[in-house]
């Protein structure tokens, strides 16, 4: 269509001029200006050659239209101002003699004005320079050459292929005008098929998600009688924790009156009355526990004071000391490490009373580096052979929990050393 | 603004100014070339010897005046092939700056837009002013109502008489406010057979058509656009029945220019020029040679004047000119300067365009100075009032074509048409289904 356009405007010019030289030759000039309208108002070579160079610099701009300037609207939008300027400037230097350059510039505004927001303002004024440009349309309202009166120069079989070649030209770029815009519909169809491929695809992909649904919730199911299982191993472990713990406590007490009962009754009334009020907390706790399955000191206090209870109450029902170093300002944790905390913490002073008969008990909570070392070491007799009992097994699965790990230590006493990791984006200070 | 800011911008602007001032002066010192279109020999053709001294004259005062402008102009194209030549240039988009424009291209010219719309420039030049003209002169360079070029040189159409024939008849000059009933006295009055062969051989009037008679009964032929045509107007027909009775004087015979070079033909239409180059020396010897001759006006009709057609030399600006103004000051030195004008009755055989410059002493004495003693050329004043109310032809595309058809068609009817008013009324319904085509 480039070419066309090109073969088309020169033509056009070059026909003028070399008939314009030959009209001077024939000495038929004045003759000739009585058949005409008007002229073209400058030497005719000048205008094929200035011509020629404005349908360059257009040609030039389309090109760099399509190589450059695709999706970018602003730009776009100047190149396209310029091209109208420049069709504008050769159909007037033509005299409208030939507009088909309009259909060119018109092919740029249909290929690139689809997705803008002026596409049918551009459209109407392309159509509109198209229409208004036509030489029959002008000439009625400002004087304009034709060529035909070029043309009627010539004899009249000389006209006829002037004549035909001339409509040939603007046919044949018309025609491509014309195969382009079927050849846009065409790949706007392409398009439309395209989208409705995809359109396929993404139905097939939803019906896939609704499957992958249906597995998800059955495996939900799954998971859900997994978690009652996990449950219910929460529920044997809170019971140890609590309900053993008291109950150490109470037989240990108990045991401390059976010795103290006779030598001071007024000392095992006490004492008494202490386990009494252990073994209500451990009612309590099994109540609780039975609930909502969480610790009561847990809900209500912070980890450090629930700590200090716990010691509290067992300073208080044995003879064991028990020293609390924290050397962590301030103690933040989630809550399930606070629960593991105070459990293993829970756990192993049970240990040492238990097993241990230890008279002092040493818990030293601090920060390695990136980790939290929780030391809980006791003076007590140890064991030789570390027992995978209920309690030590639990304290490792709560640490485990944690992605920590433990450490259990037989010597001048019995030590647990947890090592809890602290959790990326938290700071425990 | 500190110190050294307010330096750099007063270099700056300093700098802007010398460069400025630096193109403006190289602009101005480049010559420009205004090309001007002009024929040689005169438009009447009648014998003219001094083609390009008022010309050569002009372009010495404009350069004068105008430094770095040149004009040039092709010398040696003569007027019959003006035309060609100029279309040829305007077909190569060559044209002259300014240039003559011969009447019969004036109209197909300024239709197809050759030369500029003068009407800006005019409002524009205080210089300029309509009044010193003659409307008439003024008037030959319009088309559809809008100026497109100013007259140069204008000429009236005037009646030669034959005094030595009329003086042996017995007859003396008539007056210059004669009527058609005068010529058509005297013409009865001289047409004759002489030598007894039976055939005329003395006749009153030569070229004096029904053209002419129309002119001086106020009529007119068409509107001003070229629309209409008023052929079977009254005063019209009185024309066309005016010039049947004047040419049925003459029976069957024609009357031939031999019969008027012979001194046997007592009126003829003449143009000025014709007067100007063979009353006066040195082309009094050439023609008319054999009897004692004269002008006066045109004989008036019923409803009109002692008025003739007048024809005008114009001069344009070409539509593609790239200096307007240029080309305007130098058209404007030779239609508006009065030593340029005056020029005209030195060198040339029209009347200058300018009311002042035709009514003055001075161009008397030029015009008188070549005349021979005991004669006296034709009254300024008169010549002047001729011009003043002469009759333009209409400017319209088809009017040569028009007035062709008519002429051809009321020419037989003078010759052999007793019923005028009738073929008159066919003409004129043809003529118009012309003009509306």
């Amino acid at each position: 269509m480039l070419a066309v356009n090109f073969i088309a405007v020169l033509a056009v010019t070059f026909f003028i001029a070399v008939t314009t030289q030959r009209i001077c030759g024939d000495y038929r000039a004045r003759e000739f200006l009585d058949a005409v309208h008007a002229l073209p108002g400058g030497e005719p070579w000048h205008i094929v050659i200035v011509s020629a160079a404005l349908y360059l610099a257009l040609a030039f701009t389309i090109v760099v239209q399509e190589r450059y300037y695709t999706g970018q609207t602003k730009k776009l939008y100047i190149s396209l101002a310029a091209e109208f300027a420049l069709s504008a400037l050769i159909a007037v230097l033509l005299n409208f003699n030939y507009n088909g350059v309009f259909l060119l510039v018109f092919t740029g505004v249909i290929y690139y004005a689809k997705g803008t927001k002026g596409k049918y303002l551009l459209i109407c004024l392309a159509l509109f320079c198209f229409l208004l440009t036509d030489s029959k349309l002008v000439s009625l309202s400002y004087p304009l050459y034709s060529i035909n009166d070029y043309f009627s120069y010539y004899d009249a079989s000389m006209q006829q292929y002037l004549v035909g070649g001339y409509s040939l030209l603007s046919s044949l770029n018309i025609i491509l005008f014309i195969i382009y815009c079927i050849l846009m519909i065409q790949q706007q169809q392409g398009t439309i098929d395209e989208v409705n491929m995809l359109y396929e695809e993404i139905r097939k992909t939803n019906e896939d998600l609704k499957n992958a649904n249906n597995q998800l919730e059955e495996y939900a199911k799954i998971t859900e009688r997994m978690g009652e299982v996990r449950e219910r191993n929460r529920i044997a472990r809170e019971i140890h924790d609590t309900l053993g713990h008291t109950l150490t406590g109470i037989s240990v007490g108990v045991d401390a009156c059976i010795a103290t009962v006779e030598l001071s009754p007024s000392d095992a009334k006490e004492h008494l009355k202490r386990i009494s009020e252990v073994a209500r907390n451990g009612l309590l706790d099994v109540r609780r526990s039975i609930n909502e399955l969480k610790p009561d000191s847990l809900e209500r206090l912070s980890l450090e004071s629930s700590i200090t209870k716990m010691i509290t109450d067992m300073r208080s029902i044995t003879d064991m000391e028990i020293f609390f170093d924290c050397r962590i300002p301030r103690l933040k944790f989630d809550e399930d490490e606070e629960s593991a905390i105070y459990r293993v913490i829970q756990e192993s002073l049970t240990n040492a009373m238990r097993h241990g008969k230890a008279s002092r008990v040493r818990i030293v909570m601090e920060r390695v580096e990136d980790t939290v070392v929780l030391t809980i070491q006791d003076n007590g007799i140890g064991c030789a052979e570390i027992k995978n009992g209920f309690g030590t097994k639990h304290i490792m699965e709560r640490i485990g929990m944690l992605n920590g790990t433990v450490e259990f230590r037989s010597e001048n006493g019995f030590s647990v050393i947890a090592r809890i990791p602290i959790r990326w984006g938290e700071e425990y200070d | 603004m500190s110190g050294k800011k307010k330096i750099g911008l007063l270099l700056g602007l300093c700098l802007a100014a010398a460069l400025s001032a630096g193109i403006y002066g190289y602009l101005q010192s480049r010559v420009k070339v205004l090309e001007v279109g002009i024929f040689a020999g005169s438009n009447w053709d009648v014998a003219n010897a001094n083609s390009y001294v008022i010309i050569d004259k002009a372009v010495e005062k404009f350069e004068a005046a105008h430094k770095n402008v040149k004009v040039h102009y092709y010398s040696g194209i003569r007027k019959e092939n003006y035309s060609e030549w100029f279309s040829r240039q305007l077909l190569q988009g060559k044209e002259p700056d300014v240039f003559m424009v011969l009447g019969e291209d004036f109209n197909q010219f300024a239709e197809i837009g050759v030369m500029k719309d003068l009407e800006p420039l005019m409002a524009k030049d205080p210089e300029f002013d309509e009044g010193s003209y003659y409307s008439t002169a003024l008037g030959a360079g319009q088309y559809k109502g809008r100026q497109y070029a100013l007259p140069y040189e204008t000429v009236p159409t005037l009646m030669f008489v034959n005094k030595s024939l009329l003086n042996r008849e017995g007859l003396s000059v008539p007056d210059n406010d004669w009527t058609w009933e005068d010529l058509y006295r005297i013409c009865r009055r001289v047409t004759k057979d002489k030598d007894g062969d039976g055939l005329l051989d003395q006749f009153g009037t030569y070229n004096y058509g029904w053209m002419e008679a129309l002119y001086s009964n106020g009529a007119k032929l068409f509107n001003e656009n070229g629309t209409e045509s008023y052929l079977n107007d009254e005063k019209v027909t009185e024309a066309v029945r005016f010039a049947r009775q004047i040419a049925a004087l003459n029976g069957m015979q024609k009357v031939t220019r031999d019969d008027f070079d012979s001194g046997s033909v007592a009126f003829m239409p003449l143009p000025f020029t014709e007067y100007r180059t063979y009353k006066t020396y040195p082309y009094k010897i050439k023609k008319y040679t054999k009897f004692q001759w004269d002008c006066i006006t045109l004989p008036a009709g019923k409803e009109g004047d002692n008025t003739s057609v007048i024809d005008t030399l114009l001069m344009g600006i070409s539509n593609h000119t790239e200096q307007e103004q240029l080309a305007w000051e130098f058209l404007k030195l030779l239609i508006l300067d009065e030593e340029i004008q005056m020029d005209l009755f030195r060198y040339s055989q029209g009347v200058s365009v300018l009311k002042e410059v035709t009514c003055s002493q001075e161009a008397e004495e030029i015009l008188q100075a070549d005349m021979e003693k005991n004669e006296k050329f034709i009254d300024n004043a008169l010549v002047s009032d001729v011009i003043e109310n002469g009759v333009v032809t209409p400017k319209f595309l088809k009017y040569a074509d028009a007035v062709a058809m008519a002429d051809n068609e009321i020419d037989r009817i003078v010759e052999d048409d007793d019923n005028i008013d009738n073929s008159m009324r066919i003409l004129q319904r043809q003529i118009s289904a012309y003009l509306r085509r």
